[in-house]
């Protein structure tokens, strides 16, 4: 598996980057970690599973606005573990996922640019729903919310400071990236592929291609829920700057500039970006987005499978026998061939 | 009792009476063939029977369960698997892959090299789909219904695109499947070489519903099968 040693390496990178880039960067960096996050659930969702999401930020900013409101306590003062927070999160964005993608992919279904459009369309109600809904903050959002706090065996410790916030951070999304890695590459995955190249055969096959979609379309709005909570904690307030457009297009510029059919590739996009547009903005100002543009066409254009992911793919590319014989040589009908294949 | 009943099935397509008033009855362990000029509705005939479109009237009864309307999902669990007349694989897995696709439903993966040898891509097992010859692709699917585990298969044109040689083959492995392993056999084809190298009883179809049934000989013989296919008309045609 040369491909989760190539996580294994990056992850390492990460784990000791605190050491080199000091603590400004090291708050950043936690940022930018959670945006890979968000970028992960896309690249399942769209690379994997063939469905393009064009509003994931609507799931970030659901599990977002959810991690706010519990960790405030505004349901119940008393009950304000981030624990509950983060899984509720998760849970009210999976669940907001299951009942829109019911709409989305029940009978034919939609597909191609018309899910995108809706799916966008939909993000944008939910950003101008959150600017008018003045129970939470509308245009302002909910401010003070509280960071991260961890509690076991009776001892609670509430991450103020970067560092522990970073390794903590760098853990959760470790374990959701191994974790989505390990899915894929089990018989879910192969059904996923399936589903993307022929959602008919799959159908004609006993397979119920709505459960399936809708399998993929909730955890990946679980794991942009987690990845919206996350980082509510971080930033301590939720807008409604994260539900809607602007963070929703964002997310599918990094993950196509990565590489949507890989995870690490679209999470190492999101990361890239976020630097690079901290660097080159303070260089170029606003002239930073026409360089974004152009490494987006290029990438589109030129790499279509994302420009991480194509020499991520030259480094652990499996070896494939090439059909070049013809299908079948004059034989009698029914030829005694032992069996000559590995198997 | 009838294997598969198909009780007058009509299905339309505005104007157009793509399956009109379609019966036949299919005995267990039967091989049968269909065929017709284009467009007499044998494709939406399959769609019919696998849940793809639902018709406007009549019944599709399978095993004495009637199904008509049921998910394509559901109807294929029943053990009822179709090839499409375009090759209908997993082009971004490979050979093996798509079989265990096939199969993981079904327990059916310690047979799939099985399946890979009748199917002739033991070489090619792990091979990518996209890239096979047509006519492997052709052969991939009719492994990927074996894999299936159906006690019904229905072929839409599995020789469509292939050398004579490959066609023979086919109709070898057609005729394997049906006797070897017991499975029903609906086939459609235009190739009368084909159909009567497997030597089953035959159906034309005509605008929708069968004109005519009887065995290879019968049928060539026909005038109005003659009529239908040469376009000797002896009334009117009615376009």
């Amino acid at each position: 598996m040369r491909n989760s040693l190539i996580g294994i390496i990056v992850f390492g990178c990460l784990a000791v980057s605190p050491a080199f880039i000091g603590d400004y960067w090291t708050g950043q960096l936690s940022a930018y970690l959670v945006y890979g996050l968000l970028a992960i659930s896309l690249s399942l969702v769209w690379g994997y599973g063939g469905i393009l999401c064009f509003g994931q930020a609507m799931f970030f900013g659901i599990g977002g606005y959810i991690m706010a409101v519990f960790t405030k306590g505004m349901i119940y003062p008393d009950l304000t573990s981030s624990y509950l927070g983060l899984l509720a999160a998760m849970a009210g964005s999976a669940m907001f996922a299951l009942a829109l993608g019911f709409f989305l992919f029940a009978g034919r279904g939609i597909s191609g640019a018309y899910l995108a459009i809706i799916t966008l369309a939909i993000a944008l109600v939910l950003e101008r729903l959150m600017n008018n809904w003045y129970a939470l903050g509308g245009y302002n959002g909910l401010l003070n919310v509280p960071p991260l706090k961890l509690v076991a065996f009776g001892l609670s410790y509430e991450l103020w400071d970067k560092l522990p916030t970073f390794y903590i951070i760098l853990g959760i999304v470790a374990a959701v990236f191994f974790a989505v890695t390990l899915l894929v590459n089990t018989s879910y995955g192969l059904l996923l592929t399936a589903i993307r190249t022929h959602p008919d055969r799959l159908s004609s096959l006993g397979y119920s291609v709505l459960n399936l979609r809708l399998s993929v379309f909730s955890l990946s709005a679980a794991i942009a829920g987690l990845a919206g909570a996350l980082f509510v904690t971080l930033d301590g307030f939720a807008s409604p700057t994260l539900i809607g457009f602007t963070l929703s297009t964002e997310a599918l510029i990094w993950v196509a500039i990565g590489g949507k059919e890989m995870l690490l590739a679209a999470f190492l996009g999101a990361i890239f970006t976020r630097t690079a547009e901290s660097w080159l903005s303070e260089i170029f100002g606003d002239y930073w987005i026409l360089i974004l543009g152009i490494a987006f066409m290029v990438s589109v254009v030129l790499l279509p499978k994302g420009l991480l992911a194509t020499p991520f793919e030259r480094l652990t590319r499996r070896k494939r026998v090439r059909p070049s014989s013809p299908a079948i040589a004059p034989s009698p009908p029914d030829p005694p061939s032992p069996p000559s294949g590995p198997d | 009792m009838p294997f598969l009943e198909l009780k007058s099935l009509v299905r339309n397509f505005g104007g157009l009476k793509a399956v009109n008033g379609f019966s036949l009855n299919l005995e267990e362990g039967s091989l049968n063939a269909l065929v017709g000029p284009n467009g007499c509705g044998k494709s939406t005939l399959f769609n019919l029977i696998t849940g793809v479109l639902k018709p406007d009237a009549g019944r599709v009864i399978f095993k004495g369960q009637d199904i008509t309307g049921w998910p394509p999902h559901s109807i294929a669990r029943l053990g009822i698997g179709r090839k499409f007349q375009v090759p209908a694989i997993f082009d971004e897995l490979t050979v093996r892959e798509n079989l265990i696709v096939a199969g993981k439903r079904s327990n059916t993966l310690p047979l799939i090299p099985e399946i890979l040898q009748q199917i002739r891509l033991v070489e090619l097992a792990d091979a990518l789909a996209g890239e096979l010859a047509h006519g492997q692709k052709q052969w991939l699917e009719i492994g990927i219904l074996l894999a299936q585990a159906p006690s019904l298969i229905l072929l839409d044109e599995p020789t469509a695109g292939m050398t004579s040689l490959e066609t023979r083959a086919t109709a070898d492995l057609i005729l394997n499947i049906n006797q070897k392993r017991n499975i029903t056999v609906l086939v459609i084809e235009h190739d009368m070489g084909f159909i009567e190298y497997l030597g089953c009883p035959l159906h034309v179809m005509s605008k929708g519903k069968i004109l005519k049934s009887g065995d290879f000989a019968t049928i060539r013989e026909d005038a109005e099968v003659k009529a239908l296919y040469f376009g000797q008309s002896r009334e009117p045609a009615d376009a």
